[in-house]
């Protein structure tokens, strides 16, 4: 066959598949519903990783991992330990699949994925800013607390406020006098032991209802604590 | 009748197909399907493959015809089709073909200072590109193609590719050194 003649064949054989009807042309009603989809999916993946990177945020400060920098270097290690690496991957992996979604439109692929990313980043980044400025998050780790949060309650008891190695945060309930007592976000009774060792700058203003983070051995129920640190109140904490 | 088919632009022609008139299809063969067969001809050499290709190319245009918007280039659509099918048919082949991601995408580049490029344009480029076009790997050698051989711009390059406009420049830059080095390499002059 000829050039020509193979040019000829390709176009007749498209025409009479096109025309005997094995070929069907789908309707734009399928394109629209794909495209609504692709935008209705976008917008369900952003708020999903809005509230999963803002309850990233939540579970690092109720457990006290965001006040380690505090304590300098010793307390950034401690941090990066306690860092969650898995949820901190899954954020990753949807950020990832959010970029592939959103590079569908033209005026997402037409420049660099540096700019696009940097979008969602923000976007993400200041919606979880804006979640962790409510209760939102606190208010569903009580419920949780209390079993009042069917499904996904047990994801608020078991990552919301994880324990980190020997970083204890909470509130004081009461002084006494080798240290006080703390109650600890999940509810927890811990007897906060202070000796010379102790480095506490803040000794003199300690008062019933402050919250501290306590850097320290925990045995039983009492630490002998090596350093502590006032830090804001939460909204964890139900005294 | 005829004379009027050939006055309409490929958007019209894809608007009245789009709206129904399906022979009006066949004009849009017969105006691409030898653009279409040259492209696939870089990438792929059996006839039979090409054959088959091109085939699925405009059989895939005809049933995605509906998501085409009228106020965009009907070519750069059509060369979309065909980038995918040919992927898709080097992926089967199990031949060097396009990455998933490649950091020439990541980052915004700036295509302005391309001296180089006028020193090669002036030259006899197509047939520098006859002569190297196989030896280049494929995410250059698409760029290259649809540049210099199609003559599509760096914004419909960029539709094809689903790749950024900058990053369209600097693969054809990079491509043009590459290919400059591969004709010195062969014993060529420019």
């Amino acid at each position: 066959m000829n050039n020509q003649q193979e040019k000829n064949f390709i176009a007749e054989k498209v025409l009479d598949k096109i025309k005997s009807g094995e070929v069907k042309m789908k309707s734009r009603a399928y394109f629209v519903l794909r495209a609504v989809l692709l935008i209705l999916g976008i917008l369900v993946l952003t708020f999903f990783l809005i509230y999963f990177i803002s309850f990233i945020i939540f579970s690092l400060r109720a457990s006290g991992a965001l006040f380690l920098p505090k304590f300098g270097f010793s307390g950034m290690k401690i941090l990066f330990n306690a860092l969650p690496w898995l949820l901190i991957l899954i954020a990753a992996t949807l950020i990832i699949s959010l970029e592939i979604f959103a590079k569908r439109f033209t005026f997402v692929y037409r420049r660099p994925i540096i700019y696009s990313l940097l979008v969602i980043i923000i976007i993400v980044a200041a919606g979880s800013f804006l979640i962790d400025k409510t209760g939102f998050h606190p208010n569903l780790f009580r419920k949780a607390q209390e079993r009042r949060l069917p499904a996904i309650g047990i994801i608020y008891r078991d990552f919301g406020a994880p324990r980190i190695g020997n970083a204890h945060h909470g509130v004081i309930f009461e002084v006494i006098k080798s240290g006080f007592k703390i109650e600890t976000p999940c509810g927890e009774e811990l007897t906060i032991i202070i000796s010379s060792k102790t480095h506490f700058p803040l000794k003199a203003d300690i008062k019933k209802g402050d919250v501290v983070v306590v850097l320290g051995k925990r045995s039983d129920g009492a630490v002998q604590a090596i350093d502590i640190r006032k830090v804001n109140k939460g909204r964890f904490f139900r005294r | 009748m005829e004379q009027k088919k050939s006055q309409q632009s490929d958007e019209d022609i894809a608007a009245l197909v789009q709206a129904g008139d399906v022979d009006f299809f066949g004009v849009l063969i017969h105006r691409y399907k030898e653009k279409m067969i040259r492209y696939a001809r870089k990438f792929l050499s059996d006839n039979e493959d090409i054959s088959d290709i091109i085939q699925e190319i405009f059989i895939k245009a005809y049933t995605n015809i509906q998501s085409f918007d009228i106020n965009r280039k009907f070519s750069s659509w059509l060369y979309r089709i065909a980038h995918n099918e040919l992927v898709n048919a080097l992926k089967k082949r199990k031949k060097n073909t396009l990455p998933l991601f490649d950091l020439d995408t990541f980052l915004p580049y700036s295509i302005k200072d391309d001296s180089f490029s006028q020193d090669i344009d002036s030259q006899d480029t197509q047939k520098m590109i006859n002569k190297c076009l196989d030896q280049l790997e494929p995410k250059y050698r698409e760029p290259i193609i649809l540049y210099y051989l199609e003559d599509l711009s760096y914004k419909e390059i960029a539709e094809v590719m689903r790749i950024p406009i900058s990053t369209v420049g600097i693969r054809i830059k990079r491509a043009k050194e590459k290919m400059k080095f591969i004709f010195k390499k062969l014993g060529y002059r420019l």
